[in-house]
């Protein structure tokens, strides 16, 4: 099935399809199906080179080099803290597996937390009506090897009308060494459900581990749901995420993309806008240092009138540190009356920080209000010296403007316990 | 406290101020007043040590110290304070966050302890009260989305919890109407005390109907030609600076 049009480095990452097949074997014929598809798929498009144009600006020839597995249980206790919330259902993954001895969400009506692999088998209609159908893996490679090769995930399910105020949050975990990981989710939000949910990815030790995460999200009719997603691997790390959210009419998604980790970290972000008057909300904080490479493509498909969108991406990056933004909004011949807002801001400290970045709007419709900007700048000096002015020392000042510049956008994150927890590691990334 | 001898100053090579004397004395309130390009706000950023002018002569000492010797903090932290002529948005940063670091950097600069919460919060409370503004300035991003007038007042209430000793005023009557002219100058006269100095500078005479000034200077290319009490700031808004500008080219 090779197509030898797509640019690709001729490895094959054979361990991890050859699991995929033993998968195959196993499991209602619906995921059976999928699987197969993800691994013709990934059989396809392989580890993309930067001529393929998604892939341009995303290095992946140190994936080349790697003697990847796929992954193994991990432990229950671990050496670093998982900076859980207080007061939040807690839900721990662990290589891609959901811990079940470690599941800690409050009773309540209409939402249900558990683990993909039971939801499967006793859920079976509901996550086969979504899974692998929100994230369209036929483009993404790694998504396809995710959906070849998972082994468990979380199913969280929000039942018509439920409303949960505390957050729920999903820590997820990477213990090991040459593994490829390969962590599940997905969020079903039926009708006029209220949510508000974060999920972290950490890593817990030095090793050297592919982690190719697929979280799905269904926002029905009439849903308000915020969802925190927060990169905060160690740097001897690789990733390659997706994150797609299907939107009903007269849902309201906000999204914060919060981007701190990783070797190499590229996160694909892509939603459906499929009814009228939708709000959504896709933002993104992200700070790369070091030899960090940390990369955003999101895109926005709006196919119905009358919705809003508001992006808003805020980069700083430090050191030898290269960020890559590519921002696609199409809108289709019938969604009149889109409002859609896209802002991407990098902030370079250091005269080796790079940054790529492409904003792409086609769009098919007249009547439309379509913006965009992108701003490239360094630290200004009028700020500077109206705080110095004032008796503030030259690097406190500059540690305030850099912080000022990303929580424009963390202020908006109403959990007010993940604000504060993310606006600390702000400031302690910064001053590394 | 402040004396300026010979000053000369310049941006990228161009002079602007070519040899500017001072005397400021504790208590005191200079005007400093002069056309458009007579150099008065590069004067006063000098003072506070903006690092886009390059000082090429003379001196500035405030109570015998160097003054151009100091970094834009340390003149702060020694009690100059510059209320801008453009006050700066900062959004991300509550008026709150700011004036505490503000203020604990001076404390710690000066060998105080930093200050706590409660004593903090009592502190900028009774400034507000003081001032006569309204408590949600407090909690609003530094300047963000404020209109002018609210800028200027702002710049006012953080001279007021810094307590400086040289107050300099960069034509901090510009853009305001005549209603928040007078909150302004309600607000630094309240602030007048024998221990501190200001130097007003303004383009107009009708600040100075408000702020009365002890002193009177008027700045013509780069120069003081001619110093005098409240009057001449009176005699000038009568015949203009024209009247000057014949009187100083008629001497050269």
């Amino acid at each position: 099935m090779a197509n030898e049009l797509l640019p690709r480095y001729d490895v094959e990452l054979s361990t991890l399809l050859a699991h995929g097949e033993s998968l195959v074997g196993s499991g209602p014929d619906w995921l059976r199906a999928l699987r197969q598809k993800g691994i013709d798929t990934h059989r396809e498009f392989g580890v993309p080179t930067p001529k393929n144009e998604e892939w341009k600006y995303t290095p992946l020839r140190p994936l080349t080099t790697l003697d990847l597995k796929s992954s193994e249980p991990g432990p229950a206790v671990f050496g670093i803290d998982l900076q859980w919330n207080e007061g939040a259902d807690k839900v721990l993954v662990v290589n891609g597996r959901l811990d079940r001895n470690q599941l800690e969400v409050t009773k309540s009506d209409g939402l249900t937390i558990k683990s993909l692999r039971d939801a499967i088998n006793e859920n079976g209609d509901l996550v086969k009506k979504h899974l692998g159908l929100i994230a369209k893996q036929e483009s993404h490679t790694f998504a396809a090897l995710n959906t070849a090769i998972f082994e468990d995930g979380v199913f969280l399910h929000l039942a018509k009308g439920a409303t949960i105020e505390r957050p729920i949050e999903i820590v997820h975990v990477t213990n090991g060494d040459g593994q490829c990981v390969a962590p599940r989710v997905l969020i079903v939000a039926e009708e006029g459900a209220i949510a508000k949910i974060v999920e972290t990815y950490l890593t817990d030790g030095e090793g050297t581990n592919l982690v190719l995460p697929v979280t799905e999200v269904y926002a029905a009719t009439g849903t308000n749901v915020e969802h925190v997603r927060v990169q905060d691997e160690s740097e001897s790390t690789y990733s390659a995420a997706l994150w797609a959210i299907k939107q009903e009419g007269g849902s309201e998604y906000r999204s914060y993309n919060v981007a701190f980790g990783g070797a190499i970290a590229r996160t694909d972000q892509e939603f459906w806008l499929g009814g009228e008057h939708i709000v959504t909300r896709l933002d993104g904080v992200v700070v790369a240092s070091g030899k960090q490479h940390i990369d955003n493509h999101t895109r926005l498909d709006h196919a119905k009138p009358n919705c809003n969108s508001f992006e808003v991406y805020k980069q700083i990056v430090d050191d030898e540190g290269t960020v890559v933004f590519n921002g696609k909004i199409f809108v289709y011949k019938d969604a009149q009356k889109t409002d859609a807002v896209q802002n991407n801001a990098a902030l370079l400290l250091s005269p080796k920080a790079t940054i790529d970045s492409k904003p792409q709007l086609e769009i098919f419709a007249d009547d439309v209000k379509c913006t965009h900007g992108a701003t490239v700048g360094r630290l200004e000096d009028t700020p500077l010296f109206y705080l110095r002015s004032r008796g503030i020392s030259k690097e406190q000042a500059e540690g305030i403007l850099v912080y000022a510049f990303a929580a424009e956008v963390l202020e908006l994150i109403t959990m007010d316990s993940v604000r504060d927890r993310l606006e600390a590691r702000l400031f302690e990334k910064l001053s590394v | 406290m402040l004396e300026i001898k010979n000053l000369q100053a310049g941006v990228e090579g161009k002079p602007i101020l070519k040899g500017i004397d001072l005397s400021v004395k504790k208590g005191e309130v200079h005007a400093v007043m002069g056309p458009n390009g007579s150099g008065k706000s590069t004067l006063a950023n000098v003072i506070a040590g903006r690092e886009d002018y390059e000082v090429t002569g003379g001196s500035i000492t405030l109570d015998s110290k160097d003054l151009l010797e100091m970094e834009p903090e340390e003149r702060a932290q020694s009690g100059v304070f510059m209320a801008f002529q453009y006050p700066v948005e900062i959004p991300g940063v509550s008026n709150t966050y700011f004036l505490r670091a503000a203020l604990n950097a001076k404390r710690k600069a000066n060998g105080e302890e930093e200050i706590d919460a409660m004593s903090f919060l009592s502190h900028i409370r009774e400034k507000v009260k003081m001032l006569g503004l309204s408590d949600d300035m407090l909690s609003r991003s530094v300047n963000e989305g404020f209109s002018g007038g609210e800028k200027k007042r702002n710049e006012i209430f953080q001279m007021a919890v810094l307590e400086p000793t040289l107050c300099v005023l960069d034509e901090t009557d510009s853009g305001l109407d005549i209603d928040a002219l007078k909150t302004v100058a309600d607000g630094v006269n309240a602030l007048r005390s024998p221990d501190r100095a200001f130097v007003v500078v303004t383009h107009y005479q009708r600040l100075l109907n408000y702020i009365i000034p002890d002193f009177v200077h008027i700045l013509m290319d780069g120069k003081i030609v001619k110093s005098g009490g409240k009057e001449l700031a009176l005699e000038l808004e009568e015949k203009g600076y024209g009247w000057l500008e014949q009187e100083f080219a008629g001497k050269n």
